[in-house]
């Protein structure tokens, strides 16, 4: 793992993405110093980009049975720049606005990017968080079906984005659960 | 993207919305209303004023809204936080540069708010980050939460909040009553004592015994520290020490009395108050939801994931734990089908069962309490005898008889509660709620027992009123003091066995676990798992004590912080070395209510003794600040007479049954009308999901939607894929 031109992170930078993240000073200088350990060397931090494989491999996200959809998401041409992962850690801090949390909660589990979460997607989602194969089918489609009882108003077996929107907003562990605060520090 | 670039997206290719050059060629007006947050603002907005709005198109930038509508929310958008966008950096970069520059068209005065609201942010974020690193034990329960996940974290958050309410239960005391004391006492300021001895008093009401002996056996020490008798009684632990009247400074006389009622009003509602405060969050949730179990299959679905850890094991641990919860849920479901499936001699049997389970449990509980209160009469008869006629042990062992009484039931009746309610046939998920409800009532309600056997031995004389002083004061001069001491003997003796426990228990069965993993017995047997039910219940038992002695020792609760900081370290010690995680998680949403239900139970459990003996049983006439008035609380209608004759006849008026009878009336009518307030509203909302429901079943081919006027000849499916967000547009 080479390492990138060791520049210290510029003041004004550092204020401008205090402004533009919910991250704190500590936070965006620790994402800043696990990012300078990972990229290429012989680059500036604001041009190198880390393979999603990199990213993944992160310690905050190797255990995450949605890791590789959070790296879908926040990546762009299937790299990471700085930004991205500034961008992600963002969206998972502590301080982030539930609307924002929501938004790309939603992209996160829709898994074939149909803009929404259809049985497809709630199924794919069971058998990531139960992590087996001796899972039935019909145990996946009671859980689809309670899912969508709950909170599809409208009766088309999936769930739009307003309807995602409504149920995390009743669901008292999202905030919580939605957050990811070890970036390396 | 305007419209000609989301015809040429391909459907089922899903792009992540993001701005390109084309955008730069519009407006940057139209630019900014493409945002996918701010349409949803911008919904919002225009549910507000539909009615003037003339088509539905929300989608073409440009003839969508008049020009009304656009300043308006320009001006919306422009006062909403960058961060808040669904963008990355870049793109929120070029927006806040064509903020920026949007800036320029305002007036200067506008120019000021909006920079005067940005500072001020920015200021209030900077005090937050400051007062985050003020938080006590933060780095400890971030890495319990990476390690054993939330609900064990909430655990942790559970005792700190309670040292920090303790602590600032401890301060409100030294503020009103210890202060002024201790600046008379060390001569800080040039004040003085005021004692008002009490003109008909007959003289053996007054006489306080305190035992001063010459010769002192060491281990009375070691006694008198166990049991707060001997030399620490006349500290200013406990109530004997403030026989003080007033403290007089220059301009004032300061009514310690009333001080001291004051202090323990204070800190009874600050507790109440703090314990609604935090537990508001938990409550609405619960009162929104109609269904009756707790936790709904979206919220474990989507919620599931502890996104915080960062642990192999803890999350293998995770992956069982889901997967045990969601079986047991369909479980529970199909239980719940099989009972409304009951057949009526099934039910008749199943209750009479239940009738006859629950007189058993009622029985269980008579017999504890009677047993308590055998042990405390016992005690209490025979502490009186001479310390050096007694052996040391036997000594000790009558001082703490209550609290190894009250120990011991502690520990056998959960799990005769556990073996019973296997036979009531109940869901599990109700099973457990029951078994802890019945664990926390007979845990909080030993106290009450004590303490209502206390006082009905400090009400007892030989021949049966106590006319001459109102109290016993043969055996109990001081007896306010006394029942400090129990409490007092209460809380270390379970500060003593939570310590006990975790060394000899714990840390021994992990070595034996370790070491000796071939004993069939052992492996049986298994590891340590961190009990959050009974550990919560541990606390919130000392905290019970902790109020109710609050009074009748006003160090107490420094006492209990002090307490409950070790108990932070040695269960955080305990969890990291001798525990593995229980495959059956506690949520944390569903902790915190839990956790703080059980406080305020034990909060009204703790105020009931305190208002009978302050209103009931005459204050003692030998010692402490009431040695003047009949009983303590009689300290309110003598200040009340001593205010001016309008401030008088107005507290009167308050308190009379003129005043309360109306005000009862009209709090029930506003409760009534909130209630079938609530009802309409759940109609309301079953309403709108038929309509809902209606509304998708009558257009033919599922999408279409009507409001696009001049694009209704578009296949609208394409801008639903591209935008997840604006597709809320069109619900």
């Amino acid at each position: 793992m080479g390492q990138c031109l060791r520049y210290q992170m510029h003041w004004e930078d550092l204020e401008e993405y205090q402004a533009l993240t919910f991250l704190t000073r500590n936070e965006i200088l620790c994402i800043h110093d696990t990012f300078l350990k990972l990229c290429p060397p012989g680059k500036y931090y604001k041009e190198a980009t880390l393979t999603m494989d990199q990213v993944s491999s992160l310690p905050a996200l190797r255990v995450n049975p949605f890791r590789d959809r959070i790296c879908r998401v926040f990546s762009h041409n299937d790299v990471f720049s700085f930004e991205d992962v500034l961008g992600m850690a963002s969206v998972f801090s502590e301080q982030a606005c539930p609307s924002l949390k929501i938004e790309y909660a939603f992209r996160i589990y829709d898994f074939n990017e149909n803009g929404f979460i259809d049985e497809e997607d709630l199924q794919r989602i069971a058998l990531r968080l139960l992590n087996t194969d001796d899972v039935s089918e019909d145990l996946l489609m009671d859980l689809t079906k309670h899912v969508l009882s709950e909170s599809d108003l409208d009766n088309d077996n999936m769930l739009s984005f307003s309807e995602f929107e409504h149920a995390m907003a009743k669901s008292p562990d999202f905030m919580n659960s939605f957050r990811i605060h070890f970036w390396g520090c | 993207v305007s419209y000609d670039n989301a015809t040429a997206l391909q459907p089922g290719r899903q792009k992540t919305p993001s701005l390109d050059s084309s955008c730069f060629s519009s407006p940057p007006v139209n630019f900014l209303q493409e945002l996918p947050s701010y349409r949803s603002i911008a919904r919002r907005r225009t549910a507000i004023l539909s009615r003037d709005k003339q088509s539905g198109t929300l989608l073409k930038p440009t003839d969508c809204y008049s020009s009304r509508l656009e300043g308006g929310i320009t001006e919306n958008l422009n006062s909403q936080c960058i961060r808040k966008y669904a963008l990355n950096i870049s793109e929120k970069r070029r927006l806040r540069d064509i903020q920026e520059t949007q800036m320029k068209y305002l007036s200067e005065w506008d120019q000021w708010k909006r920079y005067s609201s940005k500072s001020w942010k920015r200021f209030l974020e900077k005090a937050r980050e400051m007062t985050t690193h003020l938080e006590l034990w933060r780095e400890d329960i971030r890495s319990i939460e990476g390690k054993f996940g939330t609900g064990i974290q909430s655990y942790f958050s559970f005792l700190r909040f309670l040292v920090l309410l303790n602590l600032v239960i401890f301060l409100i005391i030294f503020m009103l009553v210890l202060l002024p004391i201790l600046l008379t006492k060390y001569k800080i300021t040039n004040s003085s004592f005021v004692l008002i001895p009490f003109k008909d008093m007959d003289i053996q009401c007054t006489a306080y015994p305190i035992s001063s002996s010459g010769l002192i056996y060491f281990y009375s020490y070691i006694i008198d520290l166990l049991s707060g008798t001997g030399f620490l009684e006349g500290t200013s632990l406990f109530y004997g020490h403030y026989t003080i009247d007033g403290v007089k400074f220059q301009n004032f006389t300061y009514d310690l009395p009333l001080a001291y009622l004051l202090s323990t009003i204070a800190y009874l509602a600050l507790s109440l108050l703090w314990i609604v405060k935090r537990s508001v969050e938990g409550f609405k949730i619960n009162l929104i939801r109609s269904e009756e179990h707790f936790q709904s299959y979206c919220n474990k679905i989507f919620a599931g994931w502890d996104f915080c850890i960062t642990n192999r094991s803890t999350a293998d641990l995770k992956h069982s734990s889901l997967r045990y919860e969601l079986r047991a849920d369909l479980e529970e479901e199909r239980i719940r089908q099989k009972i409304a499936e009951r057949t009526s001699e099934e039910t008749i049997r199943i209750y009479s069962l239940r009738l006859f389970l629950n007189c058993i449990v009622l029985a269980v509980l008579v017999v504890c309490f009677y047993a308590i209160y055998i042990a405390t009469i016992f005690s209490q008869e025979h502490m009186k005898k001479e310390i050096d006629k007694m052996v040391f042990g036997e000594n000790l062992l009558i001082l703490y008889l209550p609290s190894i009484v009250i120990t011991l039931a502690n520990f056998i009746t959960p799990v005769i509660f556990a073996k019973i309610i296997h036979y009531e046939d109940y869901s599990p998920g109700f099973e457990i709620r029951l078994t802890i409800l019945r664990c926390v009532f007979m845990r909080l309600a030993t106290i009450c027992v004590l303490v209502f056997t206390l006082g009905s031995k400090i009400t007892s004389c030989d021949n049966g009123t106590c006319e001459l002083c109102g109290y016993n004061q043969k055996l109990y001069p001081c007896w306010e003091t006394q029942v400090g001491q129990e409490m007092y003997k209460l809380m270390i003796f379970d500060f003593i066995i939570i310590l006990a426990v975790t060394l000899f228990v714990d840390f021994p069965r992990k070595l034996l676990v370790t070491y000796c993993s071939s004993w069939k017995l052992i492996q049986c047997w298994g590891q340590q798992e961190f009990a959050i039910p009974d550990n919560v219940l541990g606390i919130v038992y000392g905290q019970t004590i902790c109020w109710i002695g609050a009074f009748f020792s006003p160090l107490l609760p420094a006492i209990a912080t002090l307490k409950f900081i070790i108990i932070f370290y040695v269960k955080e010690l305990s969890l990291l070395y001798t525990c593995r995680p229980s495959p059956r998680q506690f949520r944390a949403s569903n902790s915190n209510f839990f956790f703080l239900l059980v406080l305020l139970i034990g909060l009204c459990l703790a105020i009931i003794p305190l208002t009978i003996s302050m209103s009931r049983i005459p204050s003692s006439k030998a010692c402490g600040p009431f040695t003047n008035f009949n009983t303590t609380w009689e300290v309110i209608p003598r200040t009340v007479s001593t205010f001016p004759s309008s401030l008088q006849s107005l507290v009167h008026g308050i308190t009379s049954e003129a005043f309360a009878v109306p005000f009862f009336m009209i709090i029930c009518l506003i409760m009534f009308y909130f209630i079938a307030l609530a009802g309409a509203h759940k109609r309301v909302v079953d309403q709108l999901r038929e309509q809902l429901s209606l509304v998708r079943k009558h257009r033919p081919g599922g999408r279409e939607w009507h409001c696009c006027g001049p694009l209704s000849h578009l296949p609208p499916k394409v801008y639903l894929q591209a935008w997840p967000s604006a597709a809320s547009l069109i619900h």
